[in-house]
């Protein structure tokens, strides 16, 4: 395994919110006696990313994705745990740290508002100490990526959702960070620049091996840019591993769409399946069914054996069900836990600088 | 320190407030309208005689001055840390490799100048009309300087760990009314501050609103002797540091305890 770029070690957040009870009566007494509740957005996480890695983070709304991911910007303090990003400790945001990160935000935007792309551009090049030669080859580049020439001169007030998603790139990129944080980077933007958005971020990842965290809730974003993704919900960790490998473990059930032949069907318009099979759709000769992970090769032989079939194809679920269904679990300790002590990489990253912390977190790297 | 990529952030700030100079021509003419009440009032009150040794045009160059050096101290951009606070755009500042007072010098710096280019052909064309009267003496004109950027300093600072206590309570907003209102009251716009009634002028040479606005306006139009003069610069040197210590104190803390609101 290469060294990793990323290390996490049993991080956990902590918000303390304030809360009370709807209503005059409560909110007066909420004057003198303010209530607080402690809300543990992330409880006791760990994983390492390698450099170059693309990595998914998916967990539904309120999950702690985005928590996770301010934490290894240097955005929040951690409540506990340890994280080196690049050999950086994030909450310290030392210059050297923010220079190789970058983060965008689907639904904010770090663009000046009245001046066009290209004068923000200059800015970003100036604060990011990019040489002037190297930023013009730079936004050369990525201009032509994202086939944005058009877009330069205009203010970007006056630019729509997706042409302004493009600048955002750029202005996150043009100083070649080694570690991109991308928060929902495709929301509102069409299929078609959902598409491109997507290519982008698979060159960018080819041409300067950039170690990055996506997270979506569009599941095509996952399956197009992340082999590897890590899955949370109520802040627990619960998968880490490849996406195929989650969908093949997981999926209760394979769906077999089969066409029976239409004479067949026209002499016995109801068919009698196995016991366990459920049937999803039917129309004419076709047939989706349900089928149990376990009982598929007997079902598909016994479907072979008694009807005249004339095509029979076994898939995956829809991705979108597995990993709804991912999203019910509660954490679960044969899935998260029970990990070595990280790799002999790992643990020299942090006994540089953690003196007295102890270096015992369960580590999670790769499939499992 | 990264001072280069500062002055482009002030430079491109500058360029993009310029695109809509009535708002900020508006906002300038909003902030000058209390200062030429009074103005009006101090001139009509002084009519033929003197009030606490100042003639009406006297009245007219303090007021005048007043005017100048309100618009150049006023740091407009401390309401708007408490926001990005609040509404978690602090997030991008946070992420980059220079440290977010940049982000507000620079619209501060931006802001000064554009407000500027509208509240000097305003003073022009009232002191045309008023006739104020000055009298600086040489060590008063070179101390006015100093004196004018110590209370910039003084109010930006003293505004911006107001404004970042939002780290903390989501009105922080309210803390720069109140410090808007004290400076109202004893920075000299009511009157100048040998014009208050004692216990209030007491007051007011001790707290820093005085050093904000009021002393530099002094310096220039009052007949300071060097004792004062030294005294109300110690005053700013005092309170400035006391408010850099508090900005340093409460931002540290304040980091930690931010939640980063938002995407």
């Amino acid at each position: 395994m290469s060294i990793p770029q990323i290390v996490v070690r049993n991080l956990s957040k902590t918000y303390r919110v304030p809360e009370r009870e709807a209503g005059l009566i409560a909110s007066i007494q909420s004057l003198w006696a303010r209530k607080y509740r402690n809300v543990e957005a992330v409880r006791d996480i760990s994983f390492s990313i390698a450099a170059g890695e693309i990595v998914g983070f998916l967990g539904p709304n309120g999950a702690g994705k985005t928590t996770t991911l301010k934490m290894l910007s240097g955005l929040l303090y951690p409540t506990a745990g340890e994280v080196r990003v690049a050999g950086f400790v994030p909450w310290k945001r030392e210059p050297a740290y923010l220079q190789r990160i970058s983060m965008v935000f689907g639904n904010k935007s770090q663009v000046l508002w009245d001046i066009p792309p290209k004068d923000s551009f200059r800015v970003m090049g100036e604060i990011y100490h990019v040489p002037l030669c190297n930023l013009s080859r730079m936004l050369d580049e990525l201009v032509e990526l994202l086939d944005m020439h058009a877009l330069l001169a205009k203010p970007v007030r006056t630019l729509s959702l997706g042409e302004r998603m493009k600048c955002e790139l750029v202005a996150a990129l043009l100083y070649q960070p080694k570690v991109l944080f991308l928060d929902e980077p495709t929301l509102g933007l069409d299929l078609s620049m959902q598409q491109r958005f997507r290519h982008f971020i698979a060159e960018y990842n080819r041409l300067y091996g950039a170690t990055i965290i996506l997270t979506s809730h569009y599941m095509a974003d996952i399956v197009a840019l992340c082999p590897r993704v890590i899955v949370i919900n109520h802040g627990s960790l619960l998968y880490d591993g490849s996406l195929q490998k989650l969908a093949c473990q997981l999926a209760p059930s394979k769906v077999l769409r089969l066409i029976i032949s239409d004479e067949y069907t026209q002499v016995n318009p109801d068919l009698t399946f196995p016991t366990g099979v459920e049937v999803l759709a039917h129309e004419g000769a076709s047939w989706t069914l349900s089928v149990p992970q376990a009982k598929v090769p007997t079902v598909a032989a016994s479907l072979l054996n008694n009807f005249p079939i004339v095509d029979l194809a076994i898939e995956d679920p829809p991705i979108e069900t597995v990993v709804n269904q991912v999203y019910q679990w509660s954490p679960s300790p044969h899935l998260t836990g029970g990990i070595d002590a990280g790799t002999q990489e790992e643990q020299e990253l942090f006994r540089n600088e953690n003196v007295g912390v102890p270096v015992t977190g369960n580590s999670q790297g790769g499939e499992r | 320190m990264n001072l280069r990529g500062g002055w482009f952030l002030i430079k491109h700030t500058w360029m993009s407030w310029l695109q809509q100079p009535i708002f900020f021509f508006l906002l300038a003419f909003g902030w000058m309208i209390p200062t030429l009440i009074y103005l009006f009032v101090w001139y009509t009150a002084a009519a033929g005689k003197t009030i606490g040794g100042m003639t009406q045009h006297e009245f007219v160059g303090y007021y005048l001055v007043f005017a100048l050096v309100s618009q150049l101290t006023y740091s407009q951009t401390n309401w708007t840390v408490g926001d990005r606070i609040r509404d978690g755009s602090l997030n991008f500042q946070l992420v980059r490799p220079i440290s977010p007072i940049f982000h507000t010098v620079a619209a501060e710096v931006a802001g000064k100048v554009v407000y500027m280019t509208f509240v000097i052909p305003i003073a022009c064309i009232l002191a045309l009309v008023l006739h104020p009267e000055l009298h600086p003496t040489l060590s008063s004109s070179l101390l006015f300087l100093p004196s004018l950027i110590l209370a910039w300093l003084l109010r930006f600072f003293w505004g911006y760990w107001l404004a970042l206590l939002a780290f903390w309570t989501t009105r922080a907003n309210a803390l720069l009314g109140v410090q808007d209102s004290l400076t109202f009251l004893l920075a000299g716009q009511v009157a100048p501050i040998a014009l208050l009634p004692s216990p209030l002028q007491s007051i007011a040479r001790v707290l820093p609103f005085r050093y904000m606005v009021g002393f530099p306006v002094e310096v220039l139009t009052s007949h300071l002797s060097t004792v004062e003069l030294f005294t109300g610069l110690a005053y700013q040197v005092a309170w400035l540091l006391t408010s850099l210590i508090l900005f340093i104190v409460v931002w540290r803390a304040g980091q930690q305890h931010y939640t980063a609101v938002g995407g």
